[in-house]
This record gives C-alpha cells, sequence and structure tokens, in this order.
C-alpha cells in the first residue's frame, strides 16, 4: 500500500469511528432507559439514531471502497 | 456533584454523554471546540474536564498551559478515537492524566468522575511496589535503608546485616544482590546449620578424600560466588575455631580447599547476617573482632517491625494477595482489620506477621472475601512480655531466650516446627539454639 493510500484509508477509518462511537453512546442510554433512569421516549430516539449510525458507518465504509479503488492504477 | 465541563466536536456524542454525567448527579457544562472551552474557563469554575484530543481548531493539548494557570486547575481526562493516541499522549502530559478511548461505556465516565479508576487499574496490576524485587515498605525507615542498599551496590564492599529475627535480613541481602548488578550468582549459606566438620568444606570446598566422606571434590561457596554475592547467615554462630580460617579468606581474597594446596582467588562481595545487636556481639565475643571489621565494612540495621508500622497494612496485604494468587481466593482486608494489625507490635516482625496472615487465610471461608482473624493475636513472646516477670532488670538476654523457647515447646508438646513458628523464628535458629543449649541429638 502506497502512502498516500495509507492515508485516504485512515481518514476513511476514523470518518467510521464516529458512528460507532455514537452507537455504542446511544446504547447506554437505551440501557439507562430500559432501567428507568432516563424516560422511555428517550430509548425510542436513541435506537432510531442508532439506526442512523449503522447506516452512516456502512456509507463511510462503502465510499472508502469507492475512492480506494478509484485510486488504483489501471 | 461536580462541575464538569465536556469538550468534544461532536454534538450527538456531548448529548449523551451530558445526559449520562447528569444523571451521575454532576453539573455539566459543553463546548464544540478550543475557543468555546476558552471562553467557559474564564467564566467558570470546573471540577473537571473532559476534553477531546482532536479538535475543529486544534488539539486539545492547546489548553493545557490555560489549564494550568487556573487558581484551581481541574483534573483533566483526555478523550482520544484512536488507541494509538494513547500512547502520544503520555509523552506529551505525563502519566497523572487519565485518558478514555472512544467508544466509551457509561461506566467509564463514571470511574474518571469519581476517581476510582487508578484503584480499578491497580487491582489488575502489582500496585505494591517491591524495592530492588524484594522489599516491600514506604515506611521512611526503609526508605533510608533503600539509600543505603543503592549507595551500598554501587561498591563491592562487605555488608553486615543486623536486625531482631523475621526483619527481612535475608531478604535485604537479596535486594542488595539485585541492586548490584554484578555477573556473577547469589549464594546462599547458614553459617549455624554445619558441623564443625563440615563448616570448612561448606565454605571453602574440599579436595577428593580430605576427610572421610569426602568422596568427590567440591566447590566451597566463596568459590560458587565468583563474581557475586556470597550471603553468610547467622555470621554468629559460625564455630569460633574456624574463625581463622575464615579472616584468613577475607584478608587475603583467596581460598584454598580443604586438603588443597592451590589457590583460587575470591571475587565476591559477602553479605553476613545476624540477629545479635552490636553490643551483644561486642561482649559475648561470638565473633572475633578482626572479623567483623573484615565484614562489617558497611554495616546495616534493619528496625524491627514495630518501629515501622506504616508498613505493616502494605505487607499484609501483599502477603494476602499472594495466597489469593497461590489458591484462586479473593480475599480482602478491611480497614479495621488492617488497624488492629498496625496496633500490635510484632514481635518475631515481618515473619511473624506473614505466618498470622497465612493463619488467617486458612481459618476463612475460602467463598467469600472476608477474613478471619483470631480475637487475639497470641505469641509466646508477647505474653512474656505482658505477664510473666521474666524481664527483670538483670536477667540476660539468654537466659529470657531460653526460657521462652522451652515454654513455647512445652505448649506445642516439643514439636519444633511448630514451635519454631510460634516463636517467629526459622527451625534452623530454633535448632541453633537448641544445640547450644546441649539439648540435641548428633542426628537432630
Ligand atoms: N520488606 C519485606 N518485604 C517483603 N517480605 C519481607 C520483608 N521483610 C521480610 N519479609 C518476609 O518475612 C519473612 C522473614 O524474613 P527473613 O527470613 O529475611 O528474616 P530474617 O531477618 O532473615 O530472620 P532470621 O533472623 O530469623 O533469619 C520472609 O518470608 C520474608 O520474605
Ligand atoms: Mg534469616
Amino acid at each position: 500500500m502506497t502512502e498516500s493510500e495509507l492515508t485516504l484509508l485512515s481518514k476513511h477509518v476514523h470518518d467510521a469511528r464516529k458512528p460507532l462511537n455514537r452507537i455504542s453512546m446511544q446504547a447506554e442510554l437505551v440501557k439507562m432507559a430500559l432501567n428507568g433512569d432516563v424516560p422511555t421516549e428517550r430509548a425510542v430516539e436513541a435506537l432510531d439514531k442508532i439506526i442512523a449510525s449503522t447506516k452512516a458507518c456502512s456509507d463511510s465504509l462503502t465510499t472508502m471502497m469507492t475512492e480506494l479503488s478509484d485510486s488504483q492504477p489501471e | 456533584m461536580l462541575t464538569v465541563l465536556l469538550v468534544d466536536d461532536d454534538p450527538e456524542f456531548t448529548d449523551v454523554a451530558c445526559t449520562i454525567i447528569e444523571f451521575l448527579g454532576h453539573e455539566v457544562l459543553t463546548a464544540a471546540n478550543l475557543a468555546e472551552a476558552r471562553d467557559w474557563l474564564n467564566k467558570e469554575t470546573f471540577d473537571h474536564v473532559l476534553l477531546d484530543f482532536m479538535l475543529p481548531d486544534g488539539s486539545g493539548a492547546h489548553l493545557f498551559d490555560e489549564l494550568d494557570a487556573l487558581p484551581k486547575r481541574p483534573r483533566v481526562t483526555l478523550i482520544t478515537g484512536h488507541p494509538s493516541v494513547k500512547g502520544i499522549i503520555k509523552g506529551l502530559c505525563g502519566p497523572n492524566i487519565d485518558y478514555l478511548v472512544k467508544p466509551i461505556q457509561r461506566e467509564e465516565i463514571e470511574a474518571v468522575l469519581s476517581g476510582k479508576k487508578e484503584q480499578k487499574k491497580d487491582k489488575s496490576g502489582p500496585k505494591i511496589k517491591r524495592h530492588f524485587g524484594h522489599l516491600i515498605g514506604e515506611s521512611t525507615p526503609m526508605k533510608e535503608l533503600y539509600k543505603l542498599i543503592e549507595r551500598v551496590s554501587r561498591t563491592s564492599a562487605n555488608v553486615m546485616l543486623l536486625g531482631e529475627s523475621g526483619v527481612g535480613k535475608e531478604v535485604v541481602a537479596a535486594a542488595i544482590h539485585a541492586a548490584s548488578d554484578v555477573e556473577g550468582p547469589y549464594i546462599a549459606t547458614n553459617c549455624g546449620a554445619f558441623s564443625k566438620e563440615l563448616i570448612g568444606s561448606e565454605l571453602f570446598g574440599h579436595e577428593k578424600g580430605a576427610f572421610t566422606g569426602a568422596v568427590g571434590r567440591k566447590a566451597g561457596v566463596f568459590e560458587q560466588s565468583e563474581n557475586g554475592t556470597l550471603f553468610l547467615d547467622e555470621i554468629t554462630e559460625m564455630p569460633i575455631d574456624m574463625q581463622p580460617n575464615l579472616l584468613r579468606v577475607l584478608e587475603n581474597k583467596v581460598v584454598i580447599r580443604v586438603g588443597g594446596t592451590k589457590t583460587i582467588p575470591v571475587s565476591c562481595r559477602v553479605v553476613s547476617a545476624t540477629n545479635r545487636s552490636m553490643e551483644e556481639i561486642a561482649e559475648s565475643k561470638v565473633l572475633r573482632e578482626d572479623i567483623y571489621f573484615r565484614l562489617a565494612v558497611f554495616p546495616i540495621t534493619i528496625p524491627p517491625l514495630r518501629d515501622r508500622k506504616e508498613d505493616i497494612p502494605l505487607l499484609a496485604m501483599y502477603f494476602i494477595e499472594e495466597l489469593n494468587k497461590e489458591n484462586g481466593t479473593q480475599f480482602e482486608w478491611d480497614q479495621t482489620q488492617l488497624d488492629t494489625l498496625k496496633a500490635y507490635d510484632w514481635p518475631g516482625n515481618v515473619r511473624e506477621l506473614r505466618h498470622f496472615v497465612h493463619r488467617a487465610a486458612i481459618m476463612s471461608d475460602p467463598d467469600t472475601s472476608d477474613l478471619e482473624l483470631p480475637k487475639t493475636i497470641e505469641s509466646p513472646f508477647a505474653k512474656k512480655q505482658s505477664t510473666t516477670p521474666a524481664l527483670q532488670a538483670g536477667r540476660t538476654i539468654e537466659d529470657v531466650e531460653k526460657e521462652l523457647i522451652y515454654a513455647t515447646l512445652e505448649k506445642v508438646n516439643g514439636n519444633k516446627t511448630l514451635a519454631a513458628e510460634m516463636l517467629g523464628i526459622s527451625t534452623k535458629t530454633l535448632y541453633n539454639r537448641l544445640h547450644a543449649y546441649g539439648d540435641l541429638n548428633k542426628e537432630e
């Protein structure tokens, strides 16, 4: 792998981490809601956001693949 | 309740983190970049700052100088999205900073805010420092001792260790060897454990046929510890008529095997030990003066445990950790128990404490973490001290010691191992004493 590819890759990995971090935080919130620590509505919101984040994560992986294959010499 | 500043540029993350922090009973304000964070720091006083390492207008580390300049510096926990950044942060900010690696769990936030993170870390790792790989204790007298060990380890001077039974003379000898960074091995022998006939061969070695029973040739301990450390334990128990031979070796720095003629160079540091005091050594003539000065170029007195009581809880915790590891148990002291141990005088010193901890562990239910202490810490030493008039002025230490040893033996029906344990001395020492009283047969 060339250096520019590595830079590209690490940028995308960074982008993919962001939704993962969000998912884990939202999951904590769901746990708290199940415990009765926060209102149930927060859990519903949190689950919606988790779903959104998984899409975001998947999207950034797709973008990464596209950009990486674009950067390959023919 | 703490006032917390959360600096992170991901609004979704800060939103949930705030909910968690508020639920934990703290007040929390947020900033999405360095500029906003600076603003808050000017307006408010914070107890704790949770700081993202990568912010849109620069690294979180830029805030460090400003945080240092505050009248009340908040605690800082860095948040990073990448595990490898951890090492860089450590190098940048020193080891005294906490950090959280995303994805973060609620328990982790809870732990850093309550300051419990360190304790948790410690539990898994070795929390109790072993100085020079051997010695436990953080009291002032022990720190003094570490200084002495360090100094002497840089020289090749012979060291004599003085101290009551069980204070750790053997451990200190090993520590000196470890600190010395020498090539040769650490060899230990007990001068009180050999008959007059055998001690010469043990120390200096023998040639084949040197005496009846000398079937092969044997290297003595001086020879074995070439370029290393020779520990001569219970040096004052060495037969007096053997001492001139020892003196010759120490003076000439060569050794000749029993029955041999060839001189072999001696290149080790000699660490010797005795549980007699300097005055006693001077008065009792158990050790020739010329030998004393050769061996005690650097005398070190190890203080009794009662003079460094801060070390008692530390040692007790260490011993129980060791036993836990060995037996797969989970025993833990509670504070009152440690206070009880601390209040006691431990006449048998660290050895007595170690055996006591061992007994407590045996008596306790292995399925719980609670340790059971016997109602009283029974020691024949303590009893002697408090109840019988044995300690009248004018009686010699030898007398009192002898009486004590016999009283203890009587109590355990002559079981010497048990008696030695109760007395807080090694079985070897007990045998030596009994020998000296003329109370043991040869074969014992
Ligand atoms: N500072 C210490 N840290 C850890 N363990 C210690 C320390 N001091 C003593 N011990 C432990 O206590 C016990 C007794 O120590 P040691 O055998 O060195 O005593 P000693 O002074 O040589 O006694 P004696 O004069 O009876 O031979 C050993 O099990 C040793 O490991
Ligand atoms: Mg010893």
